[in-house]
């Protein structure tokens, strides 16, 4: 049985007054409960028209969008907004009230008492990360990125299945970006909303996304799919311009070196015999011979050295320059390996071998569904 | 006319020849006795633009100077916000008749000086807060460009920041003056004369039509005044500064708006 | 010839000042009543304005003209032209000392509401806020550090123009002034002058304090 979408659009069309085209024309969209959905695409493509029409901060011109099933025409528009969670570039914050204020607005309209909102504010503060002193400040106290979180534990407060998000991170600078991105993906796993975001920023929309909503202007949808799949299979050459020339690189972010199968390279005991040792080189087509002791790995020996009669443990060994952590990406992975003297790069966790990652094993990972991957990190 | 400055207004009230209280204003413009003579109006605008005139200058030659130099050097911005806030809160008419008696134990009479104190202090704030916040808000890269490129400070204030700011600091002068002139009719009631003669009278003698041509020429003064500024405005700017003036910047309206609402 | 001896007529007989204390109180009471009034009406018809020029934005620039044409209307000119035809009493010495006030209130109330920032009325609207509740929580309050701005320049300049509504009988503080000067008898226009002075200064510092009061988020920028 299909479950009903948690947001559904069915033919919403705007045109404003005025205009000769529409903004947004004939558009239809399912959007799974507890998914990010990233609308992107280039200027005029209606992704923050569409927004608004979620909601009704803009009203479609015909159409149909349902929440949960029901129509949102139908709803009074406050009572719609109180039950959806609308974050902004600028963020909003009401500069003449304290954080804590600011965040508990939507609690007070509802009515909730005074314990229950405290509660439920100090909860907030802690998911999104803000001090907890700093309840008492007032906005222009703070920082952009602590603004835009103050922005988030808003939006969440009267905990809606709902939430919007118009380029939420982007007046911020690209490190406050990157840690506001994870701790989104973070918050995401802990309270499982159905968020639709805009950004214009394809990174952006990769790294967070479940699924991806490219529109083209006028509202059009021209792929909709998981960013790997839009990525690996872009369905139109408007596509395959947006996403650039470097899309496979992009992919690369989406999988991490756990999610490679386990290889051993050319890595070896150091109590193997010498002929078992070249052995393993030359089946490996390998001029460097890793050793290892138990589960350490020690380092590499060049395998020109390798002698019968010479103990392994006697040779010369050059320590990895490159070494990557399971979590690592494809695309750290690969930066790593094109930086040292070898192809091959060590998966260390913690001090433990796990086996080697090299280019020709990276390449061949892109070609499956890295959509299946495990959460991608920065 | 030094004589009259001493004799008390109830005596100089008396003085003045009745205008008869039933003809009508057509009537009383017309009539040449109105325009000349000991009281006329020709005489009265005299008085009225000696003084105004006065106190417009010296004004400018105190605030713009000042407010210029002092926002040069970023200095004094609280203190500014101070005297311009005193300067505006301090009703003219009560500041002028109280200089009354002391210009008259003074032996200066009962004219020019408390008036043109009163005004003086009416006038400096307004033109002193424009000026500064004109200079104060001049582009800062202009400003920083010329010291890069060597310019003194004198220089830079006088080639850079005040004709940059002129069109501002123009602004400021033209709504001050056209409130000296607006304000200037008080004299009539603190023993002087000028335009503002004629409302007194009227209204000592019950009679509306010398009320309302005092009003309409004092109206007539201060719409001569503010276009009069305009064209001053618009030729004494040198041609860069002309063009620049056509587009309203959030800067400017919003010292226009700081000197308005003042 | 008037030559006053200088103890006959000091700038200050403070008997006076006990005597006529009645009459200096009354007319104290009217200056403040007069103020009120004027600011009080003022204060009606320029919210009433303001509101017209942010739902039809075409009104913003004849309102701001025709209140500005007002304002540089002399003082002396309007309440002589409107004694002249109504005679002395309350609503001649009102109606100027109103429309004096319009100018600078309309000015500062609009200016006070386009200080919202707009992403704060998006984020009031996407929250669910009806327009009434973002009306009074969020624009009103951001608007109010603008609005008793324009009441404190409002009422202070209204409290001079008082003194000049003398000229048509009514004018409180002002009428000592004026019958000092008449008379020239110093006294009284000492204290008439003194007192609106100390009125228009006392109501500019309780605007002031008003101001701070009320903006408590203000304050703490300065701090930080």
């Amino acid at each position: 049985m299909e479950t009903t979408p948690a947001i559904r659009l069915r033919g919403v069309t705007k045109r404003f007054p005025g205009t000769t085209e529409d903004a947004v024309s004939g558009l239809d969209l399912d959007v799974d409960e507890g998914s990010i959905v990233v609308l992107i695409g280039p200027s005029g493509c209606g992704k923050t028209t569409t927004l608004r029409m979620i909601n009704r901060l803009i009203e479609p011109t015909s159409g149909r969008i349902e929440i949960q099933g029901e129509d949102v025409a139908e709803r009074p528009v406050t009572e719609l907004r109180r039950d959806i969670g609308y974050v902004i570039q600028q963020v909003g914050l009401f500069p003449h009230r304290t954080i804590e204020a600011n965040i508990a607005t939507v609690p007070r309209t509802l009515g909730w008492d005074k314990t229950r909102i405290r509660a439920r504010v100090e909860d907030l503060v802690e998911v999104v990360g803000i001090d907890h002193e700093m309840l008492s400040r007032y906005p222009d106290e703070l920082s952009g990125g602590q603004q835009q979180r103050v922005g988030v534990a808003r939006a969440l407060a009267a905990d809606p299945p709902v939430l919007l998000m118009d380029e939420p991170f982007g007046a911020v600078d690209p490190i406050v970006r990157g840690r506001l991105q994870d701790e989104l993906l973070e918050l995401q796993a802990r309270v499982h909303k159905t968020i639709v975001l805009v950004t214009h920023d394809l990174d952006e929309a990769i790294k967070i996304a479940d699924k991806i909503v490219l529109l083209n202007v006028g509202g059009v949808v021209e792929q909709y799919a998981s960013p790997d799949e839009l990525l690996r299979e872009p369905a139109s050459d408007f596509v395959e311009s947006f996403v650039g020339d470097d899309r496979s690189m992009r992919r690369l972010t989406l999988a991490t070196v756990g999610d490679l199968p386990y290889e051993q390279g050319p890595v070896v005991p150091i109590d193997t015999p010498p002929p078992d040792a070249r052995a393993v080189l030359a089946d490996q087509r390998s001029e460097w011979l890793g050793v290892t002791d138990g589960e350490a790995f020690l380092g590499w020996v060049q395998g020109s050295e390798v002698e019968d009669g010479v103990r392994l443990d006697d040779l010369h060994r050059f320590l990895p320059a490159a070494q990557v952590e399971p979590s690592s990406t494809l695309r750290n992975a690969m930066e790593v390996i094109m930086n040292s003297r070898t192809s091959v790069a060590v998966i260390n966790d913690d001090g433990r071998f796990c086996g080697v990652v090299t280019l020709e094993r990276i390449r061949a990972g892109l070609e499956g569904d890295l959509s299946a991957a495990a959460e991608p990190v920065g | 006319m030094a004589a009259a400055t001493w004799v008390p207004p109830a005596v100089h009230w008396l003085a003045q020849a009745a205008v008869p209280r039933d003809i009508t204003l057509g009537e009383w413009f017309t009539d040449p006795a109105t325009w000349t003579g000991g009281s006329g109006i020709l005489d009265s605008l005299a008085d009225t633009l000696v003084l105004v005139i006065a106190v417009i200058v010296v004004s400018v030659l105190l605030a713009v100077p000042t407010a210029a130099l002092l926002a040069h050097l970023r200095k004094a911005e609280l203190g500014s916000a101070w005297v311009v806030n005193i300067g505006r809160a301090i009703p003219t008419f009560a500041i002028a008749g109280l200089l009354v008696p002391v210009s008259l134990r003074a032996g200066y009479g009962f004219e020019p000086w408390p008036i043109f104190l009163a005004l003086i202090l009416l006038t400096v704030p307004p033109m002193y807060l424009s000026t500064y916040t004109a200079v104060k808000q001049v582009d800062p890269a202009a400003v920083n460009a010329a010291r890069a490129m060597g310019f003194t400070e004198r220089e830079v204030l006088l080639t850079v920041e005040l004709p940059l700011a002129l069109t501002v600091i123009f602004t400021g002068v033209r709504v001050a003056s056209v409130q000296v002139v607006a304000t200037e009719p008080i004299r009539a009631f603190l023993g002087g004369d000028g335009l503002g003669r004629y409302v007194r009278d009227g209204i000592g003698q019950n009679n509306p039509t010398l009320v309302l041509g005092g009003t309409i020429l004092i109206a007539i003064l201060a719409g001569i005044t503010a276009v009069t500024f305009v064209a001053i405005e618009w030729l004494a700017k040198p041609p860069g500064v002309r063009r620049l003036s056509g587009r309203r910047s959030d800067r400017t309206m919003a010292v226009r708006k700081q000197m308005v609402g003042t | 010839m008037f030559l006053a001896t200088r103890a006959a007529n000091p700038l200050l007989r403070w008997s006076y000042f006990v005597e006529q204390w009645d009459r200096i109180a009354e007319a104290i009471f009217q200056h403040v009543q007069l103020t009120l009034l004027a600011v009080g009406f003022g204060f009606v018809i320029s919210a009433g304005l303001a509101f017209a020029g942010m739902r039809y934005r075409w009104t913003v620039t004849p309102i701001t003209l025709f209140a500005a044409f007002l304002y540089t209307i002399p003082s002396v000119a309007f309440f002589g032209v409107l004694v002249a035809y109504f005679g002395l009493g309350l609503v001649t010495a009102l109606i100027p000392l109103t429309a004096f006030t319009i100018l600078i209130l309309v000015t500062n109330i609009l200016d006070g509401f386009s200080a919202v920032p707009a992403a704060v009325r998006e984020a009031a609207d996407g929250m669910g806020l009806t327009p009434t509740q973002r009306l009074f929580t969020v624009e009103v309050p951001i608007a109010v550090p603008y609005i008793i701005n324009g009441l404190r320049i409002a009422t202070v300049t209204t409290v001079g123009l008082v003194t000049v509504a003398a000229i048509v009988g009514y004018g409180g503080l002002g009428g000592l002034i004026l019958d000092g000067l008449r008379r020239a008898f110093w006294t009284p226009l000492t204290i008439g002058a003194s007192l609106s002075i100390l009125l228009a200064l006392l109501f500019d510092l309780l605007f002031f304090a008003l101001g701070a009061w009320l903006t408590p988020w203000a304050r703490r920028r300065q701090k930080s």
